[in-house]
């Protein structure tokens, strides 16, 4: 039997910001936003079987791309601004911010509740869009691109949350324009590219992987290390710039 | 906490003694609009009432106050330390702001029971109390959403109370409670004041500000405009010239009556109504019966012009 919330022993400073986060993450609409991605996963899947290519794996392949370039940073979008942007622009942050737990911490929480929100969403999605197009054996890397791939996109919209008052905007254009437009013809910024460097993760260890690979790219566990590396400068730069914010939501 | 030093030199009424919170030269502005203007002053324990228009910078200085804000110019110290830079500093801080802070999907005791854990509260019994001293035990588990205006009020200041800070910023905290808890949350403020503990209280009405705080500091269009006990306050607000409008049933009979009247300055007539400058506002206001009666004029209507308080601040920062 659970004790009343009235007589529950108080959590962790880190714990409390970490069930904080979940529970913003997940209010209904943003529930709904989130589905969304993950059943365009599954219909991806099924349009695998129209492609015109002799096998599953071949035709599962035309479609990494838009899983990677579209429904992986759609759905962190969708999370990473709930954690701290969409916080920061209702004001409700101050309430965090008016504390005295580290900066590190709060990052750390919040990224991490979005971390386990996106993963736990798009993992199931993307695994299943493979078995629905067939190729049940490119699950497990689909997973570990997904897990690295999440965690570095949360990384990047917290630190923007904590950057920019209209953070779901420059989200979104950092991620259409930056990411799809110019990291599609400049190298340069698709290894910095969460969802380029989730593409190499497959190309590198999935099933007919080379067909996705790109010249100038780390591939398989090199782009891991390159996602976690990422994760880490965006964490910490989040931390620099929240020590900047003004969470008020507007001023007086 | 260690208190602070006053500022050496004559007693000024803008600083406390064994002050917790102190203001150098604050000023912040946001784009255009300046928002505090060179704002000097201290906070000490006992509860101070910070008084002024809508507009004037309050929220602006309490947010200041706890960190919220960074000042463009100027210092502001909590217990020595910058309350910006300085994370420990918001360990003996609490801020109930104005708007509503707190998302609404929370309940009241999430709210408080979140704000406790952050503050490192390790006993669990905080949070009941906090909510008790505001009178919502009962009604702990209801989503601050389908709160009324006053019972979220009271919700933030249980969420403020339960790290048992030594500094209290209390951001027009009466708003939207009905008079039965205003007259409880007065009384608690009170409390927190006699217990030692630096109270900051803000509102636009003054006599709410009167019957809580022995220590108020006025700000007016960003800038400190006075500071001292009540009674210093409005014998400040009593001197300023006023306007006064009488509708009567001969206006220019009593506009010439009035001309010889000591306590006035000014008389004109507006389409009708007669409209007296004065520096004595009561000295008018006794002789304007019997002057009426002495010349036969009957008065229908006497309205003071700019009576309201936030003409009365601005004239003392005229």
């Amino acid at each position: 039997m659970t004790a009343p919330a009235a007589e529950r022993a108080l959590p962790k400073p880190f714990v409390a910001a970490f069930v904080y986060a979940l529970r913003l993450c997940v209010p209904p609409k943003r529930a709904v936003l989130l589905a969304l991605p993950c059943v365009g996963a599954l219909l991806f899947g099924l349009l695998a079987h129209t492609v015109d290519d002799p096998t599953p794996v071949g035709r599962f392949t035309s479609i990494i791309g838009p899983l990677f370039g579209l429904i992986l940073p759609l759905a962190c979008l969708v999370v990473g601004d709930a954690v701290l942007g969409a916080e920061v622009r209702a004001g409700t942050f101050g309430l965090t911010w008016l504390s005295p737990v580290p900066f590190s911490t709060i990052v750390l929480a919040r990224w991490s509740a979005g971390w386990v929100v996106a993963a736990a969403a798009l993992t199931p999605a993307l695994a299943l869009s493979a078995i629905i197009a067939g190729v049940p054996e490119a699950v497990g890397v689909l997973a570990l691109a997904t897990v690295a791939g999440t965690a570095a996109y949360l990384a990047l919209f917290v630190f923007i949350g904590a950057t920019f008052r209209r953070a779901a905007w420059w989200s979104l254009a950092i991620v259409l324009l930056g990411e799809r437009l110019l990291g599609r013809v400049l190298v340069g910024i698709a290894q910095l590219s969460p969802q380029w460097l989730a593409t190499m993760v497959y190309a590198g260890l999935g099933p007919h992987g080379y067909q996705v690979e790109r010249s100038g790219m780390p591939t398989g566990g090199a782009a891991v290390g390159r996602l976690a590396l990422l994760t880490v400068v965006f964490v910490v730069l989040a931390v620099r710039m929240i020590r900047r914010s003004r969470p008020t939501g507007g001023g007086e | 906490m260690s208190a602070l030093p006053s500022p050496p030199g004559p007693v000024d009424p803008a600083f406390a003694e064994g002050a917790t919170v102190v203001l150098g030269d604050a000023s912040v502005w946001f784009g255009p609009k300046v928002a505090l203007t060179d704002v000097s002053c201290s906070f000490g324990p006992g509860v101070t009432g910070l008084l002024g228009p809508n507009g004037a910078g309050k929220t602006t200085l309490m947010r200041a106050i706890c960190g919220l804000l960074p000042l463009n110019l100027g210092t502001v110290r909590v217990g020595g330390l910058d309350p910006r830079t300085r994370r420990e500093a918001q360990r003996s801080l609490a801020l109930v702001p104005e708007e509503d802070a707190s998302p609404g999907t929370l309940s009241a005791r999430e709210l408080v029971r979140y704000t406790a854990a952050m503050h490192g509260v390790r006993d669990r019994g905080a949070p009941e109390r906090a909510l008790a001293a505001v009178d919502l035990v009962g009604e702990a588990d209801r989503r601050l959403a389908e709160f009324s205006k006053g019972m979220r009020q009271r919700a933030k200041v249980a969420a403020a109370l339960v790290g048992e800070p030594s500094i209290l910023v209390l951001d027009e905290p009466l708003n939207g409670a009905d008079p039965v808890q205003r007259v409880a949350l007065i009384e608690l403020f009170r409390r927190l004041g006699d217990e030692g503990r630096t109270v900051i209280v803000s509102s636009h009405v003054l006599h709410e500000v009167e019957r809580l705080a022995g220590r108020q500091i006025v700000l007016v269009r960003g800038r400190l405009a006075a500071a001292g006990d009540h009674h210093a306050i409005r014998s400040a607000i009593a001197d300023r010239p006023r306007r006064v409008l009488l509708r009567s049933s001969d206006p220019r009979r009593l506009a010439a009556a009035l001309v010889g009247v000591e306590a006035v300055t000014g008389v004109g007539v507006e389409g009708g109504d007669v409209i007296v400058s004065s520096l004595r506002a009561v000295d008018l206001a006794r002789a304007l019966p019997g002057l009426a009666r002495g010349a036969g004029v009957r008065l229908l209507e006497v309205r003071p012009l700019d009576d309201s308080l936030e003409s009365a601040f601005r004239e003392l920062v005229r």
